[in-house]
């Protein structure tokens, strides 16, 4: 649960929320925002914001778990840990070390679509982030020691939110059979023989294949000048020369034209139920009123898969949702956790026809009008706070091609109605068109 | 999927703000922006700070007595009122309460902790007065209804459960308060156990909800609102809401625990084990909170503690090590975890004890100890960035009748934190010698292992309790 509820969140800053067109405008500071790319292709995005004396930089690279293939499964995300191992400049541990010294605290995170690179620090460290930032895009080193003792980091990872999690583990498994040609079937953290296998001349190809100015964007939100920022940047990032492109992802899933089970036999107490559907990509024309499609079934406690089955039938402990959004069509989870001794069968039975009603019968307006309130007040909690302003924004500008489309998206949330939503629904929820994965429960010892 | 990853700067981030050890602000930024205080004639204490770069109010609730007022052998009893608070209050059944909180996209939540029940709102500006209402309905007309009480009973008995199947970061820090304050009151489980919630019934909640009264009451109410059209509204909310009955329970101080013991629980199959290291700490009124939190930040309070790097950034033993300082009103825990791959407990466990053994005798250095104050000075701003958080920091203050200086002094107080005091603070640190041990890991394969840190008790994961 911990991981999807930590997807959960990211998916709800990643895409979309709802703002109506007065609104938009009136995100105070908005008119503040500046936009520059250097001559090397890397964008930089900055909101200058006085609220606290602080600075959110967040880095994103277009690059996740959706650009490897079999032999480098979670090369990516193996890659996000060694960006803060050393560079020719500075011995491993240092850019950790000299940014805290300083105030700092950095995170970053990985996903099927993209690698991003989080700083929170004061005012006062901006030079030093900078040149730390600056270093470790342009001089990176790989320490064949520093190698080996990162590999047991990751792995002690993948114990913990795969191995020892049973929904961690069960999701895996549908990612991988829901996907058969898409590389989506990957698993981000990386499967365990790859873990063990990749190399250093791996790790050398793709960080200068992805780790390059013009496949980044970066976005500066806090206590800043515009002008201040675009000079540090060009200062420290912009002698770093841009890359030949990436090679393209061109692979298509091809339409499922069956439902696929899969059962998962793991020490549980607790059964659980998960529904994968084919969805859409983050961009699609129809994600606003997925999005919407997803509130009404599972966003607050009277929606309708907590009524139905928590409150009303009391098949689960907990339902819940996740939307994927990413460069292409994902899978949209529906997942439900059940009591001891609960029962699977009935549990799938009445999911389904949750489903099927509303491909069938449609949503109310009433529905309709909630799930908007919801999105826009998420919206304004995501406008909040600084990292909140840059989360937001970046995944507007990579998932949808520009970040101020975060602002318009309430044009797109308005033109939505309860048919665009029924339509969805029954595009979707189809049988044929979905995984379906459970944990029973296991014998008691 | 989205997979959170290298989360380890997260956590303490989430722990530095939700238990509200520091209060730091850069030497010339930020401090509490004014608010306005006052008191109801039936008590309750009410503060408000008007803030208005998003559309948004913030409520919290503090009402003074938590899961200390559980009765013995019946924990969890508060937080089920909680959670049954919400499920039918005033004229509204569960689904019409769930309906008007969904309808206009607020969100409404109460919980509570050791020392006291928390009700934490936020809405649009424009149903603020909706957001007052409800609230009120759930704090003093909720319906207690049988029919709810029983499902809310279950989910709470069936998530411990589903929890255990799941990753036991989340459960190894309620085990190891169990096991080293058994017996007292800071071991007694805050949500309960499976055994504990089956033993309460309905009118356990209607009498846990007479000892909730307004004149224990704190509310403060930050974001998008006018002062005097608040302060009438919730006058007029709040303004009856009777006595509380009976006291709230004193609490003693547990000794510091003598010698070490070992509690290994067993789950099978598990691949990897986690491990939980901790002994009596320091309470929430410290004079010395200041420099505690610093020597915390330089032992496993960032990701280039010393503890984290021995575990992770230099061994590769684990994903992440960290130490945590819980403070209430008397002293809580001050405890290390982490966890690693099965065969390797015995490795990473001695190597944790080694990292302590040398926080106790080098101590800390000079640049060291600059470091850590930058650190804190420039982590705390954000933890007082929107409006939930100045709210559940205001209340905080007033429960522990602290004063705005909490904050506003801060700087200062973590500026002038000497070596000296340092040494201080590592005085309070578990030593080897002394220490509650919990580990969660396959037993089969870890018994030996254990045995060798201490006397060993063992229990299940599936046992309905958190200590044997």
């Amino acid at each position: 649960m911990r991981m999807l509820t930590t997807g959960l969140l990211l998916s709800s800053l990643l895409i979309s929320p709802f703002v109506s067109a007065q609104t938009a405008q009136a995100v105070p500071g908005v008119d503040q925002v500046r936009v520059k790319t250097l001559s090397n292709g890397l964008k930089i995005v900055v909101w200058p914001d006085k609220d606290i004396p602080n600075v959110a930089l967040y880095n994103w690279y277009k690059v996740g778990s959706r650009n490897e293939y079999a032999g480098i499964t979670g090369i990516s995300h193996f890659f996000e840990h060694m960006m803060f191992n050393g560079t020719s400049t500075r011995a491993p541990g240092e850019f950790d070390r000299i940014m805290e010294a300083n105030g700092g605290a950095n995170n970053a995170y990985t996903s099927s679509d993209v690698t991003v690179y989080q700083d929170w620090f004061p005012r006062s460290a901006l030079e030093t982030i900078f040149d730390l930032e600056g270093d470790r895009m342009a001089n990176l080193s790989f320490d064949p020691k520093v190698i080996e003792s990162e590999r047991g980091v990751v792995y002690s990872e993948r114990r913990s939110s795969i191995d020892n999690d049973n929904l961690g583990a069960l999701i895996e498994q549908i990612d991988a059979t829901a996907f058969t040609a898409h590389p989506y079937h990957i698993p981000t953290i990386g499967w365990p023989s790859d873990i063990e296998a990749w190399t250093i001349d791996d790790l050398k190809t793709f960080y200068k294949t992805y780790y390059a100015p013009n496949n980044a964007v970066m976005f500066v939100v806090g206590d800043v000048q515009p002008d201040e920022i675009f000079a540090l940047a060009e200062k420290h990032i912009g002698k770093i020369p841009a890359q030949t492109k990436p090679r393209a992802i061109t692979t298509k899933e091809p339409e499922q034209t069956g439902e696929r089970r899969i059962e998962m036999k793991r020490p549980a107490q607790t059964p659980l139920l998960v529904f994968a559907h084919h969805g859409l990509r983050g961009n699609d024309a129809d994600m606003p009123a997925l999005q919407l499609l997803m509130s009404i079934l599972s966003e607050g406690s009277a929606s309708r898969l907590q009524r139905e089955l928590v409150e009303t039938q009391q098949l689960a402990v907990d339902v819940g949702s996740q939307v994927g959004a990413g460069f292409d069509p994902s899978l949209v989870y529906l997942y439900a956790l059940l009591p001891s001794g609960g029962d699977l069968v009935k549990t799938e039975s009445a999911l389904d026809a949750l489903l099927a009603k509303i491909g069938k019968d449609g949503v109310t307006q009433a529905e309709l009008d909630k799930a908007r309130r919801q999105k826009l007040a998420a919206f304004w909690r995501s406008m909040s706070t600084i990292s909140g302003k840059a989360q937001a924004m970046g995944s507007y500008e990579v998932f949808n091609g520009d970040y101020r489309k975060l602002f318009e998206a309430p044009a797109s949330y308005q033109r939505v109605t309860t048919a665009d939503i029924q339509r969805v629904a029954a595009k979707l929820f189809r049988r044929e068109n979905r995984t379906v994965g459970f944990v029973a429960q296991s014998e008691s010892k | 999927m989205s997979y959170s990853f290298r989360i380890f700067t997260r956590p303490v981030f989430v722990f530095a703000a939700a238990l509200a050890l520091t209060g730091a602000t850069q030497a010339s930024g930020v401090s509490l922006p004014a608010y306005e205080q006052f008191t109801l004639n039936n008590g309750t204490r009410i503060m408000l700070m008007e803030k208005h770069d998003v559309p948004l109010v913030s409520m919290h609730v503090r009402v003074a007595g938590g899961a200390l007022l559980d009765e013995p052998g019946k924990n969890g009893t508060l937080a089920l009122l909680a959670e049954l608070m919400q499920k039918g209050a005033g004229t509204r059944d569960s689904q019409a309460f769930a309906e008007a909180v969904d309808s206009v996209g607020g969100n409404l939540q109460i919980g509570n902790d050791r020392e006291s029940l928390q009700l934490s709102a936020q809405f649009m500006s424009a149903d603020a007065p909706l957001m007052v209402s409800l609230s009120a309905d759930a704090l003093l007309r909720p319906q207690l209804r049988a029919d709810e009480f029983g499902k809310v009973r279950e989910r709470a008995i069936q998530s411990i459960i589903g929890n255990k199947d799941s990753d036991p970061r989340a459960l190894i820090g309620i085990y190891g308060e169990s096991w080293l304050f058994r017996g007292h009151p800071y071991g007694q489980p805050v949500d309960g156990n499976e055994t504990t919630l089956a033993a309460i019934s309905l009118s356990d909640l209607t009498q846990m909800r007479n000892r909730l009264g307004g004149n224990n009451t704190l509310i403060a109410v930050v974001g998008s609102f006018k002062t005097a059209a608040m302060k009438k509204m919730l006058q007029q909310a709040f303004g009856q809401w009777p006595k509380a009955q009976g006291a709230i329970p004193e609490v003693t101080a547990k000794a510091v625990e003598q010698g070490r013991r070992v509690l290994l629980i067993d789950k099978p199959g598990a691949t990897q084990s986690y491990f939980w290291l901790g002994n009596v700490g320091v309470t929430r009124l410290d004079p010395a909170l200041a420099a505690q939190n610093v020597a915390n930040t330089v032992f496993g309070g960032r990701f280039t503690s010393m503890i984290n790097t021995e575990l992770r950034i230099k061994s590769g033993l684990s994903y992440g090590a960290s130490s945590r300082i819980s403070r209430y009103r008397q002293p809580g825990s001050i405890a290390i975890t982490s966890f690693t791959q099965t065969d390797s407990t015995g490795k990473a466990l001695d190597l944790a004890l080694e990292t302590l053994d040398r926080l106790h005798k080098d101590g800390i250095a000079l640049d060291m100890r600059n470091s850590a104050v930058n650190y804190v000075l420039g982590q705390y701003p954000p933890n007082l960035e929107t409006g939930p958080a100045l709210a559940a920091k205001l209340t905080e203050l007033g429960l522990y009748g602290l004063g705005r200086d909490d904050v506003d002094g801060y700087a200062e107080r973590i500026n002038a934190v000497d070596l000296n005091q340092l040494k201080q603070a590592i005085g309070h640190y578990p030593t080897r010698a002394n220490m509650a041990i919990v580990i969660i890991g396959d037993a089969v394969k870890l018994r030996e292992t254990a045995a060798r840190f201490g006397p060993l008790t063992e229990m299940k994961i599936s046992d309905p309790r958190y200590i044997p």
